[in-house]
């Protein structure tokens, strides 16, 4: 459609100059969505809103073949081919009921590569779209295929209440990286991550997350949704190998968690 | 008239709709034992979730039927099969675990005796439902009609002598938590069920370990048969199948291990390399993936404790 006004505009006008100041080069820049999301418009223009973007296959976006569990479905994003132009990264599944999954702030010392489990509804679109700090939006992506039900489904925390002795215990662990460079983090936390859609049971769930580096310093921000499943395993890398790091949690009801890791 | 016309245009093109047969065939694989093959392919719309091998053995007094399959309709075609095979009235149905393709065809048994260990019974009580549930999903119309008849009686792990087959149940517990085995003294066939996958990559949802798994085939050893009916895979005359089902548990252990001590993450985990060693086994990609997603966790976990 934009096509043929294209060509008939140049044609009338006789100069693609011309119709290259009628036509926003917004137009251009919006490319359509690969996957063919019904949702794509509407979710984009929560999260990115009127913004140019372009799709990009350097950032990755790893998801399983199948949602074998949907209330534990492991996700990496890999945006390392971004690595110190990243101003933020926004972490989205289409058909969500509650579409947002995080977003992610690295620092100095941080390489952009992460891992967790979210909770998947049905099968849906997963979005990473980064923010470079030129203001270009790049966006990976992939399909993720699943029977759903686990934004539905209570946490197992609900039917069990331990988390509520150990809500906020964190287990961690360093680990060399893949690269041999730098340093990993993994760490699990106690916490039902409720996303107020199952009856009865209020949202509740961590927001922030903080890895800080030995002198306190932030060296990667997350702010959490609900859809990050329950007693979230989170894995971080950093390009700073030295020891010392720290981490510090917020949930939705107030309760603040520091651990040394 | 306008409505009319069109209502017969849209039937007319609806699709003509292939009857939805299993095609089952008994092959004799030992005296009086016979033995109904499943494909070694997932679940699917195409082959209505007969991916599962039943069997029975013709006794002096009955038939028994050695699980039902994973629909009414599958159960239906296996009684029919039988009743074509031999004038031997049903005598006693097993249900050899919990698993939704090995019981849900008991509706087409339910005037026969069905037995099953004391603790699949519990599960199929607890868990029926939401299995049948997922089939329904996964296969489609093949299931239709199709509810959990949960097994009448609890069969006791041991020695019994029916028409002149001894018949020695064992109770394990390494794919489901609750598995049978049977091995035919009179024959020298040994039926793992499916503690025994060959050729196709074994199901991890329920176990209760890998190398727990690993253990109780050693004692599958020890049981000198001739004939070995795996509960998803071709039969085989050797250790073949124990060897491979061995094989792919300690390198699944081993993979799971050293992915969480380096730190790596699930999907990490799911894109490692599977050794050439199993090229044969169907499915071992899709499988790996599973088992990662179900026992995954637990690995991770133990490397935490400091
Ligand atoms: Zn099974």
């Amino acid at each position: 459609m934009n096509q043929q006004r294209w060509r008939l505009c140049a044609s009338l006008c006789g100069a693609g100059l011309l119709a290259l100041l009628i036509f926003p080069k917004a137009q251009a820049a919006q490319p359509p969505d690969p996957l063919n999301s019904v949702m794509w418009d509407y979710t984009r223009n929560i999260f990115i809103g009127d913004a140019d973007y372009r799709f990009s296959q350097a950032i990755k976006v790893d998801v399983p073949a199948f949602a074998e569990d949907p209330t534990q479905v492991p996700i990496t994003i890999d945006a390392r081919a971004f690595q110190g132009r990243i101003q933020r990264m926004v972490v989205w599944a289409d058909l969500n009921p509650i579409q947002h999954i995080f977003n992610y702030y690295p620092s100095a010392g941080a390489s952009p590569k992460v891992s967790l489990r979210i909770k998947v509804q049905q099968s849906t679109a997963v979005r990473a779209a980064v923010l470079t700090h030129a203001g270009e939006w790049h966006v990976g992506y992939a399909n993720l295929d699943a029977a759903g039900g686990g934004c539905t489904t209570p946490s197992m925390g609900n039917a069990d209440p331990y988390w509520q002795s150990h809500l906020g215990e964190v287990k961690a662990r360093r680990f060399a990286t893949d690269t041999g460079e730098g340093a990993r983090y993994k760490f699990r936390v106690i916490h039902p991550m409720d996303t107020g859609l199952v009856d009865a049971i209020p949202e509740f769930y961590l927001q922030q997350v903080h890895l800080k580096s030995p002198e306190g310093e932030t060296v990667v921000r997350m702010e959490l949704s609900p859809p990050v499943a329950e007693n979230p395993v989170i894995t971080f890398d950093l390009t700073d190998d030295r020891k010392g790091y720290s981490l510090w949690l917020r949930d939705n009801g107030g309760n603040e968690f520091e651990q040394a890791l | 008239m306008k409505y009319l016309s069109g209502w017969i245009l849209l039937w007319l093109a609806l699709p003509v709709q292939a009857a939805l047969e299993y095609d089952l065939q008994a092959e004799q694989v030992a005296r009086n034992t016979w033995f109904v093959e499943g494909k070694t392919e997932d679940f699917s719309q195409e082959n209505g979730g007969n991916i599962v091998n039943t069997a029975f053995i013709v006794t002096a007094e009955g038939v028994i039927v050695l699980d039902t399959g994973v629909s009414k309709r599958y159960g239906e075609a296996l009684r029919q099969l039988i009743e074509s095979t031999t004038d031997q009235p049903m005598r006693l149905i097993i249900n050899t675990h919990q698993h939704p393709d090995h019981f849900l065809g008991n509706q087409a048994f339910a005037d026969v005796p069905i037995a099953a260990l004391e603790q699949t019974r519990e599960q199929i009580r607890r868990n029926g439902d939401a299995f049948a549930e997922n089939m329904y999903r996964l296969v489609g119309d093949w299931m239709r009609g199709t509810d959990v008849v949960v097994p009448s009686q609890t069969l006791t792990p041991g020695i019994i002598d029916i028409g002149g087959h001894r018949l020695e149940w064992l109770a394990l517990s390494g794919h489901s938590g609750a598995d049978l085995v049977l091995f035919d003294h009179t024959t020298g066939v040994l039926f793992p069920f499916d503690m025994v996958f060959y050729q196709r990559a074994l199901t991890t949802p329920h176990t209760p370990g890998l190398m727990q798994w690993h253990q109780e085939l050693e004692q599958l050893r020890a049981i000198p048969f001739t004939l070995m009916l795996p509960g998803h895979g071709p039969r085989v005359e050797d250790g073949r199948a124990l060897d491979q089902m061995q094989a792919y548990l300690e390198w699944l252990d081993r993979v799971l291990t050293d992915a969480a001590e380096q730190g790596l993450s699930m999907t990490e985990t799911m894109a490692l390399p599977i050794p050439a060693t199993f090229d044969s086994i169907a499915l071992r990609r899709a499988e790996f993936e599973r088992t990662v997603f179900h026992l995954y966790p637990d690995y991770e976990q133990a490397v935490f404790e400091p």
